[in-house]
């Protein structure tokens, strides 16, 4: 996603460990933890044609091998091709009886497919106009077809060979060469002994077995006027026209052939830790909106920075950041040092402080994928990836919280200034409108070796106060926690030494 | 040749009886403008080298620049540089061309660019935001394209835009002052 602020300053550290901005980033509301798309489960949705918007059913997409049977890509440039509707081309007649036929017939009507980036049209590749407006255009056959389908037809009778080995192996049979054993002998022994192969290969046979490949050491000479003649590029097709198409690979220009297009999925994703979505858009492929989108940007303070002095080794720059509270509730912030622990904390009804842990999240209902488990993806946790990030400044956070309301997208247009609701501290909370604060902080870069003509980068904690409010679609009372999310700030380079 | 007097300017145009050359273009120097040329609003041409003949039928649209441009490290050339352009070519809004010589039915896609180095013959597509700045001559039914100016032969000809054509010569007249033509037809009416 394009975003405002496009260069990645400001980074958030997701529980996965990997560094993003913010537009990057979701929120699991159900186990409060920011994900990423490297750590959530993909799913394929649907399948649509990206041009026709033709929505088709998972089963269908694969019979068609992900391909729009209406759409054509340019085999050129790969854009889209257009029909295009002309009068048929006006031969000169070669003979009376032609002539005749020529004065009956009408002007008809014809389509060509035409690109209109490259102007490449069908009539370039001698494909012949169609009277239809849609479809009826020749496919061109894989050359290797034949082949593939034997394969395929063979590895379908080697997958249901094991499906009835595996349904047997659930019901055991009295094995033959068992009788032996009480002799001694293992079954292997046995067959050996007897000059059959060791193991029994009979449930295949070697009629259904296509030929192997044959490596060929002979190739056909080169043309000869490999060396000799000159070489015409614009009549040669480019790697990428050759590789679009990777079955014919046509090495000529006039040898092109459309292409269908590609499908695209809607994809949604899920938490990999609670399988709770975070991500689902609606299945229509003309709808641009999601049924479930919980963006970190809608649940997460945000925060930009707003100046930054010039930096010095050993000298303290100011610096100035904005944070905005994106949700309905007022929350209370606090910045700390960047070795705080993120374990997210929960005030209990007794009024004490205690670790939120899974069991004590309010969450819906426990398994939210409604896929049979054999076919779901099974999440994979991992343990979060070391940051890093080296920290090249000090930085001093203020100590004390600070209080940001609840987003009002009326306020923007309210003139008066509210500030005096809250008693800030004037050196630290420099500005104060609707749910946005700037505050100033100090920044002291230090002298690093090592890092040297690198951009600055500081880090610290961002503790949030966060309402859980899942719990009130269950009339409860909604639960207050404290989240904690890692920052990194790249400030700039260093201008010189004090 | 920009602090010329009007009255100087105007006697170096030569528009042939039915052009539609709008008031509004920025005409320049020594122009040749041939019959059933469009020229649209705020379009400019500049002979500032030398001038500029323009054949039939062209279409040159808002913002594309035609430029006889004197070659870099020369201030003043004895010699002064022809541009000849032929018929039916289509320039695109804000394309550029500089190139001494166009053929007939080449189209300038929106913002291509070409150079005085080189030449275009016949029914060349010069695609859009594309460029030539090598001297070369670009050889007949050429499309460059995309992004990387790749190259491909078309088989057979962009069609002159005639219908395009027509409908400007019909509705530009009524929505903007015209310049007058003062040169007879002396072409044969077959083209």
């Amino acid at each position: 996603m394009a975003y405002l602020f496009q260069p990645d300053y400001v980074r958030y550290v997701c529980s996965c460990g990997s560094l993003k901005p913010i537009s990057k980033m979701y929120f699991c509301r159900h186990c409060l933890k920011i994900r990423c798309g490297y750590c959530v489960c993909h799913e394929a949705d649907s399948h649509y044609c990206p041009n026709c918007m033709e929505n088709l059913p998972s089963a269908e997409v694969r019979l068609k091998k992900n391909k729009c049977s209406n759409c054509f890509d340019c085999p050129c440039c790969f854009q889209t091709l257009c029909t295009r509707a002309g009068q048929a081309p006006l031969r000169p007649p070669a003979s009376s009886a032609d002539a005749k036929q020529d004065v009956k017939a009408t002007p008809k009507k014809v389509y060509y497919l035409s690109c209109s980036l490259c102007r490449w049209t069908s009539r370039d590749a001698g494909i012949p106009d169609q009277y239809v407006a849609t479809g009826g255009w020749p496919e061109q056959e894989n050359p290797n077809s034949t082949r593939i389908s034997t394969l395929i037809d063979f590895h379908k009778v080697l997958a249901s060979k094991e499906k009835q080995e595996q349904q047997r192996k659930k019901f055991p049979t009295k094995r033959t060469f068992l009788q032996y054993e009480k002799f001694g002998l293992t079954s292997a022994m046995v067959r050996k002994r007897a000059g059959k192969p060791l193991e029994p290969k009979s449930l295949i046979q070697h009629s259904d077995q296509p030929a192997p490949a044959v490596a060929n050491e002979e190739v056909d000479d080169l043309p000869a006027g490999i060396f000799t003649e000159a070489v015409d590029i614009t009549k040669i097709t480019t790697l990428e026209q050759r590789l679009q198409h990777p079955d014919v690979q046509a090495e000529k220009i006039n040898e092109l052939r459309p292409q269908h297009k590609q499908f695209l999925v809607k994809r949604s994703q899920r938490c990999r830790g609670c399988e709770h979505n975070v991500s689902k858009p609606e299945y229509s492929p003309q709808s641009i909106k999601f049924k479930i989108q919980l963006a970190a940007f809608y649940h997460v303070p945000e925060i930009r920075i707003v100046t930054c002095e010039p930096l010095r080794v050993g000298v303290a720059s100011e610096l100035l950041l904005k944070i905005c509270n994106p949700t309905q509730h007022q929350t209370q912030i606090s910045l700390l040092p960047l070795d705080t622990p993120t374990t997210p904390t929960t005030v209990t009804a007794s009024g004490e402080e205690q670790e939120l842990k899974r069991e004590n999240i309010q969450m819906g209902s426990e398994s939210p994928n409604l896929l049979p488990l054999a076919v779901r993806q099974i999440s994979v946790t991992e343990d979060p990836k070391p940051i890093t990030v080296v920290s090249g400044a000090e930085i001093a956070l203020p100590e004390c919280p600070l209080f940001l309301p609840p987003r009002d997208d009326a306020a923007e247009y309210d003139e008066t200034n509210d500030a005096s609701h809250f008693q800030d501290d004037k050196k630290v909370v420099v500005w104060r409108k609707g749910n946005k604060i700037v505050v100033r902080l100090h920044v002291t870069p230090f002298a690093n070796e090592q890092n040297k003509g690198e951009p600055v980068i500081v880090g610290f904690v961002l503790r949030h106060g966060y309402v859980n409010t899942l719990a009130t679609l269950e009339h409860k009372a909604p639960q207050k926690s404290e989240l904690n999310v890692q920052l990194f700030l790249t400030l700039g380079n260093l201008v010189g030494t004090a | 040749m920009s602090i010329s007097a009007p009255v100087n300017r105007r006697s170096n145009l030569k528009i042939a009886a039915g052009a539609v050359v709008c008031e509004e273009s920025i005409l320049k120097g020594d122009i040749t403008i041939g019959a059933r040329t469009v020229i649209h609003p705020k379009a400019s041409i500049v002979a500032e080298a030398g001038p500029i003949i323009i054949g039939e039928g062209n279409i040159i649209e808002e913002m594309a620049t035609i430029v006889n441009r004197l070659p870099p490290n020369i201030v003043d050339s004895a010699t002064p540089a022809l541009q000849i352009i032929g018929n039916y070519n289509v320039f695109e809004a804000d394309c550029t061309c500089e190139a001494s010589k166009v053929g007939d039915n080449n189209i300038l896609e929106n913002k291509a660019f070409v150079t005085r180095d080189v030449e275009l013959t016949n029914g060349c597509v010069i695609g859009a935001a594309c460029s030539l700045i090598e001297p070369e001559i670009v050889p007949e039914n050429t499309i460059v394209f995309g992004s990387q100016c790749h190259r491909r032969e078309m088989n057979d000809k962009p069609y002159p835009q005639i219908g395009q054509l027509e409908y400007l010569m019909r509705v530009l007249p009524s929505y903007h002052h015209l310049r007058k033509a003062n040169i007879k037809v002396k072409s044969d009416p077959a083209t």
